[in-house]
């Protein structure tokens, strides 16, 4: 709809005459994040280069941890786990949300009890939430071990595909509110207009919903996607307590491993080079993102109404 | 919203920079920031948080009532005691006293030049030395000094079990292997998980290795291990072990989800309390843990014995494995060693020989002989007693034996190994690679 209108106005709105703020705006943002995010950053790589157990001076050992990156197919593993954790959460999420938000965004009377009681989780921090399930499905005193016809013998955390199933379903949980209310938002933000011009041409709820609603909606899921994707690639908490990457390395993704390195086996050397692998695969994959989906140009999807 | 995802696009960096803001303090600090920069009037100590609490609090409670200088106790989480202790040893923020395993576990602190070595403390009051086992206090000494004082129990690794179980399975707790494997054949055909087991932490399936070991091939396969000779994980005797240990699980004796339950967050204590499991092998702590959660279970029905005895084995059947003792240890920087001299004589005061005992712990001082009928269960610190008393050798728990860095990948072995992701070459090449 928006690719079909014409385009007689500049999409960059505002050039310098109209007076943005300069520069000077941004600076306490920008000192802010220079001494707390790239100055530490910095220090990360050069400690990549050294051997350091927490105790005493590091010290320099050149490229060792980097070549022992390339050698340590645990690493790889696990960056293939991260990846598979990020595919599993925005396949899980994506569609939830975009259904949950578009739902909350209607005038329906139960509406808004149930959307309050499906937003606790949101009010949880993740330790608790992965210490409340990680109590709910313990094999012999929880979920699992009353219906063990749906469960079998409970070993939910003793299987690979069980325990990424754990996390992916955690963090569903644990997620699916946050996005549900950035869609809703969304989804309250399409005009009414067009609505009524798609009834109009015949189109039922389902058509609305696909021609409508999700074109309109396409910066909010953008911008989702890209929150989903730098969170799944960070996601730690939740593995350390549910399955503390069992069983054996299944779901040590990444940043965990990077926990192992750094705070039991006390090599911060390490430790920080697979720190400087994942920033760089998170900026990558964000890049991408937002190169491939255009978010960028932010143009905004009532152009033309 | 603190789990919101936006800030979590931060969180990486925020890690990052906590890694490398950690760094740049301590290396700051690292030249000692000195006695003066210390909190003032205050001495902390860190200590491993669990059951045995109540007694460190009651210790510091009572000392506290006449010194000017007030003791405090920073209790930290037990898993993650380790990580927390290395991050801050080094800081500003370190500790005065910090509870450790001896060995291993302060070697690192002593060759970074951290610790107070306790010799000048020991001139002063020789009863910081003599009112010890010697044995136990000699864990902690590193290049002949002495650079820790016992302060808990005697942590002995032994076969739990559930006496009510047992009796209704028409079973006698088992002496010998064999009977072991009888009894699981007894126990599952009733429907009963025969054993219960941890395996989440990891640690408690450790102790199956440390005890079949020792038992089929003597304290000197690991001695030499350790020692660097990796030649010993191929020897028939540790081939025999796994087989012996694959037999043990493959006849079902841990049940199937074993993983899933873990004995930090109450899982596998539960198991045996609640009778539907009849054995958990744990260090001698679980009596406090048993305690504290149901009084009349652990008076009545929590049954104990040394590990089985395996016939034709190398090992000694009164051989023992576990941690000798916990250790407090004093930071080179103290403002007030004075104070913390006088702290640490408590460790053999009557009145912490009686609270250690009166929850189940076996203090190892000298005058412990005389308070164990004034135990909490006068009968388990006897067998206790006697027990450490009587073993030829006290194997130290391998995850504290090795160096960190081993650590994990010891644990991750020995929990594949048990769910059968690697088989018994599997775990030789694994160990080989520590």
């Amino acid at each position: 709809m928006t690719a079909l209108a014409p385009r007689k106005r500049s999409t960059r709105l505002g050039g310098p005459s109209v007076g943005r703020p300069g520069f000077v705006w941004a600076a306490p943002a920008t000192l802010f994040f220079g001494l707390f995010a790239l100055f530490p950053l910095v220090l990360v790589v050069v400690l990549s280069f050294t051997a350091w157990s927490g105790l005493g001076d590091p010290r320099f050992i050149g490229l060792d941890n980097w070549v022992a990156i390339f050698d340590d197919p645990i690493l790889f593993k696990s960056l293939g786990l991260t990846v598979l954790f990020v595919v599993l959460a925005l396949v899980t999420q994506v569609p939830l949300s975009i259904l949950l938000g578009v739902w909350a965004a209607g005038f329906q009377k139960n509406r808004a009890v149930l959307s309050a009681i499906y937003f606790i989780p949101l009010l949880l921090s993740s330790a608790a939430i992965s210490v409340l399930w990680r109590a709910l499905l313990d094999p012999n005193f929880g979920i699992p071990g009353q219906v063990p016809f749906l469960f079998g013998d409970g070993n939910l955390f003793g299987k690979q595909s069980t325990a990424i199933g754990v996390l992916t379903f955690v963090a569903m949980w644990q997620f699916t509110p946050f996005y549900t209310l950035i869609f809703q938002g969304a989804a309250r933000a399409v005009p009414p207009v067009l609505y009524q011009a798609a009834e109009i041409d015949g189109a039922g709820t389902v058509r609305q919903f696909f021609n409508v609603t999700l074109p309109q909606m396409r910066n909010s899921i953008i911008t989702s996607v890209i929150l989903m994707v730098v969170g799944g690639l960070t996601a730690f908490d939740t593995v350390l307590i549910l399955t503390n990457g069992g069983p054996g390395t299944d779901t040590a993704v990444t940043p965990f491993y990077m926990y192992q390195k750094a705070f039991r086996a006390f090599d911060f050397g390490q430790a920080s080079a697979i720190a400087v692998v994942l920033v760089l695969a998170a900026t990558a994959i964000s890049l991408v993102l937002v190169r491939v989906s255009g978010y960028g140009k932010m143009q905004s999807a009532q152009e033309g109404i | 919203m603190k789990n919101r995802p936006r800030p979590r696009m931060m969180r990486l960096l925020a890690g990052t920079a906590a890694l490398a803001v950690g760094v740049t303090l301590a290396g700051c600090s690292g030249g000692g920031g000195g006695a003066e920069s210390r909190p003032e009037n205050e001495v902390h100590v860190a200590i491993y948080g669990d059951a045995t609490n109540k007694v460190e609090e009651q210790i510091v409670a009572t000392f506290n009532e006449t010194s000017d200088v007030k003791v405090i106790l920073d209790k930290i989480p037990g898993a993650e005691y380790q990580q927390k202790l290395q991050t801050i040893i080094s800081t500003q923020n370190a500790p005065d006293i910090f509870f450790n395993w001896g060995g291993g576990s302060i070697q690192d602190f002593v060759d970074a030049d951290l610790l107070l070595p306790l010799d000048d403390f020991i001139e002063e009051d020789p009863g910081l030395q003599d009112n010890f086992l010697s044995s136990v206090f000699d864990t902690a000494v590193i290049d002949d000094k002495a650079y820790g004082v016992p302060m808990r129990g005697t942590q002995p690794v032994m076969l739990f079990n559930n006496k009510t179980v047992l009796a209704d399975a028409g079973l006698e707790a088992p002496t010998t292997w064999d009977e072991l494997l009888e009894a699981v054949g007894v126990l599952k055909a009733d429907g009963i998980t025969p054993i219960a087991l941890g395996g989440g932490d990891q640690w408690p399936t450790l102790m199956w290795f440390q005890y079949i070991y020792d038992r089929v091939a003597g304290p000197e396969l690991f001695q030499d291990a350790i020692a660097g000779d990796t030649d010993v994980w191929e020897s028939d005797e540790s081939k025999e072990a796994l087989a012996m240990l694959r037999e043990l699980i493959d006849a079902g004796a841990f049940g199937t989800n074993f993983d899933s339950v873990k004995f930090t967050d109450g899982g596998s204590p539960a198991l045996l309390r609640s009778g539907k499991a009849a054995f958990e092998l744990m260090g001698s702590w679980n009596y406090a843990t048993q305690q504290d959660a149901d009084l009349e279970f652990a008076e009545n029905n929590l049954g104990y014995t040394a590990f089985p005895e395996v016939e034709g084995g190398k090992g000694d059947a009164a051989n023992i494995v576990g941690n000798t003792n916990n250790f407090y240890s004093v930071i080179k920087d103290t403002r007030y060693p004075d104070t913390v001299r006088d702290f640490l004589k408590l460790m053999y005061s009557d009145e912490f020989v009686e609270a250690q005992l009166a929850i189940g712990n076996l203090p190892t001082t000298t005058n412990t002989e005389k308070f164990l009928d004034t135990a909490a269960a006068p009968e388990y610190s006897a067998f206790q007693f006697d027990l450490v008393k009587n073993a030829p050798a006290f194997q130290l728990s391998w995850d504290q034996a090795y160096p960190p860095a081993a650590g994990t990948p010891l644990k991750i072995a020995v929990q594949q190994f048990f769910n059968g992701q690697i088989d018994a070459d599997g775990f030789i090449a694994a160990m080989q690679a520590l």
